[in-house]
């Protein structure tokens, strides 16, 4: 029953270490992050700072 | 013995691998890139075991990223929302990957290990910061936290172990610039429409312009100014001074290090600063706790040193951009002050020896010459020394930042430590190769012969008046003593000035006619790189 019990957990545990290998291993492969940062968050960004009123002066 | 499913992956897959692609004229590192973005199709391909290898590290540095987010999650989105440097923050991984394109085998694990230890260092540095930045709210540690010019070294900080020296300028402008090329020309605009000459050094205008940019994080009760490494920076410093407005102790290292007479000066500065700081925040200065950390600074010091020897050989895993910033970013950030990188340095001198013992020459024994930079090189370019070596096999074995105070630090004598400390703090970043006497620039030629190098590279900051002086002298000097010679130029922080591609250029055109040589990958000789980070 023990075994039985350990022997699933351990499937479950590997099931889920595989997809997660799979995910973030094509996640880094095709340089999803990146892609995503680079062409839609940054440039979010960018306009958000090139809006913002900053105080700028010397003193 | 390899694994035959790793080898059957390994012969298909060789296609994609850009160094096999360069070797056989069908691509090279460039192919898998989109024009002018420096965004990749897909990661470099290196075989199934330095895939994985760099898979790992990327994970690793995920995680810390998530750690720092983890740990501060509402002060670092409002970091994000309110600093515009904070932004080019998410250009990390991809200035990682620029970085180690085409490492393999031991060098690649050892950059990895190297920049493993900055980015979690600078993680949590970022999150500390955000966390208690007033600007955003502050924290418990916001008057703890003592705001000091990155050039000054903070060893000495540690003897008042309930303060956290943090560089100012680090995380708004320095390491930024690493990542993002064109993050400080906005800072630099700001500061020249309030009348800064465009011709000065653009370092010391960008901090000059995130000062008036009034984006600074806000922390401390006093903070530590310096005239160093030179004139430029004791103009930011009072720019920065004054709109900060704290009160501050400007920590006036002797210009003229090399004189005798400069060491009790600079002595007396370090002991002054101490007085300051235990009177602004009433704290008394613990000897004691500043041995403890002198001796992981020595330790480190130490490991560099022996890192030296195998640098003077082609067995050397450590190289190029993998050894500069990590030495850079441990010595001037870091300065003995976290147990990380001494664990590091430890683990890093085991493989450089073992690489050494099996006669393991990196990047596939292409190295062609070798180099030593004469510095600062320009930040916008951190990935130059992986660029001249895939391109033209120079491998650049040693720069002179790396050579910065190496002394070391007496563990039990105040009165030594602190003469010891002054030495130290003397031969800071940018400073013991570039002030303090003609020897000091001159001594590049020993360096590169100690060294056995047969190249030297200056990289020719075009604002900075000091440099320009030499420049014919060192030239000729280069022709009398043998060495290839390549002058750089950069505007250290203004990629508009110099492009990555007109340094580039300086290198390519210096390599096919003078030398005539043929480059190791044609896909990286030209290419536009302008709206990449």
């Amino acid at each position: 029953m023990n075994m039985k019990l350990v022997a699933k957990i351990l499937g479950k545990v590997s099931l889920f270490g595989f997809i997660g290998f799979v995910a973030t291993f094509t996640l880094y492969m095709f340089n999803l992050e990146n892609k995503l940062i680079y062409y839609v968050i940054r440039p979010l960004l960018n306009k958000h700072y090139d809006a913002q009123v900053r105080d700028k002066r010397i003193v | 013995m390899k694994n035959p499913i790793v080898e059957l992956i390994d012969s298909k897959l060789q296609k994609f691998d850009p160094i096999w692609q360069a070797e056989n004229g069908v691509g090279g590192q460039r192919s898998r890139y989109y024009d002018k973005t420096g965004v990749a199709k897909y990661r470099e391909w290196r075989g199934v075991h330095d895939t994985m290898v760099d898979y790992g590290a990327w994970l690793k540095n995920v995680l810390s990223m998530v750690q720092m987010v983890g740990s501060a999650p509402v002060a670092c989105l409002k970091g994000f929302w309110e600093y515009r440097w904070m932004g080019s923050y998410l250009g990390t991984f991809m200035f990682i990957d620029r970085l180690f394109e085409g490492f393999r085998g031991d060098e690649l694990k050892v950059a990895h290990l190297n920049m493993h230890a900055i980015v979690q260092s600078l993680t949590k540095k970022i999150a500390l910061v955000l966390a208690n930045d007033k600007r955003l709210g502050g924290g418990p540690l916001s008057d703890k936290i003592v705001p000091m010019d990155e050039v000054l070294p903070p060893l000495f900080m540690a003897g008042f172990p309930d303060l956290i020296p943090i560089p100012l300028q680090t995380l708004p402008e320095f390491i930024i610039c690493d990542v993002d090329q064109h993050i400080e020309p906005y800072y630099i605009d700001v500061a020249e429409s309030f009348g800064l000459p465009a011709d000065v050094c653009s370092r010391c205008a960008a901090e000059t312009g995130v000062a008036m940019d009034d984006a600074f994080p806000i922390f401390g009760k006093a903070m530590i100014s310096t005239n160093m490494p030179c004139n430029a920076s004791e103009a930011t410093s009072m720019f920065q001074r004054r709109r900060i407005a704290l009160p501050d102790f400007p920590a006036t290292m002797a210009m003229i290090h090399n004189e005798p007479g400069a060491h009790p000066y600079s002595a007396q500065v370090l002991k002054d600063c101490i007085a300051f700081i235990e009177k602004e925040y009433g704290v008394e200065y613990n000897w004691d706790a500043l041995f403890a950390r002198a001796k992981h600074m020595n330790e480190q010091n130490q490991i560099e040193l022996e890192k030296w020897d195998y640098m003077k050989t082609p067995y050397c895993s450590l190289c190029g951009i993998a050894e500069t910033l990590y030495r850079l970013y441990a010595w001037a950030s870091v300065n003995g002050q976290e147990d990380y990188f001494t664990k590091t340095d430890r683990k890093v001198i085991k493989i450089m020896r073992k690489s050494y013992e099996k006669k393991y020459e990196p990047f596939g024994g292409k190295t062609r010459h070798r180099a030593f930079l004469w510095g600062p090189s320009a930040v916008y370019y951190t990935d130059f020394p992986t660029w001249i070596q895939n391109c033209w096999g120079i491998n650049i074995v040693l720069n002179m930042d790396s050579t910065m105070g190496h002394n070391m630090i007496s563990t039990d004598d105040p009165e030594q430590a602190i003469q010891d400390l002054a030495l130290f703090s003397e031969k800071g970043v940018m400073r013991h190769h570039a002030v303090g006497g003609w020897d000091n620039v001159n001594a590049i030629w020993e360096w590169a012969k100690n060294f056995n190098c047969d190249m030297v590279l200056f990289n020719d900051n075009i604002a900075c008046k000091g440099m320009l002086g030499v420049h014919a002298v060192m030239e000729e000097q280069a022709r009398e003593l043998g060495f290839y010679f390549i002058f750089i130029e950069h505007d250290l922080e203004d990629c508009r000035t110099v492009s990555r591609q007109d340094m580039r250029n300086c290198v390519n055109q210096y390599m096919s006619v003078v030398l005539n040589e043929k480059p190791l990958d044609p896909t990286i000789v030209e290419f536009d790189d302008s709206q990449a980070y």
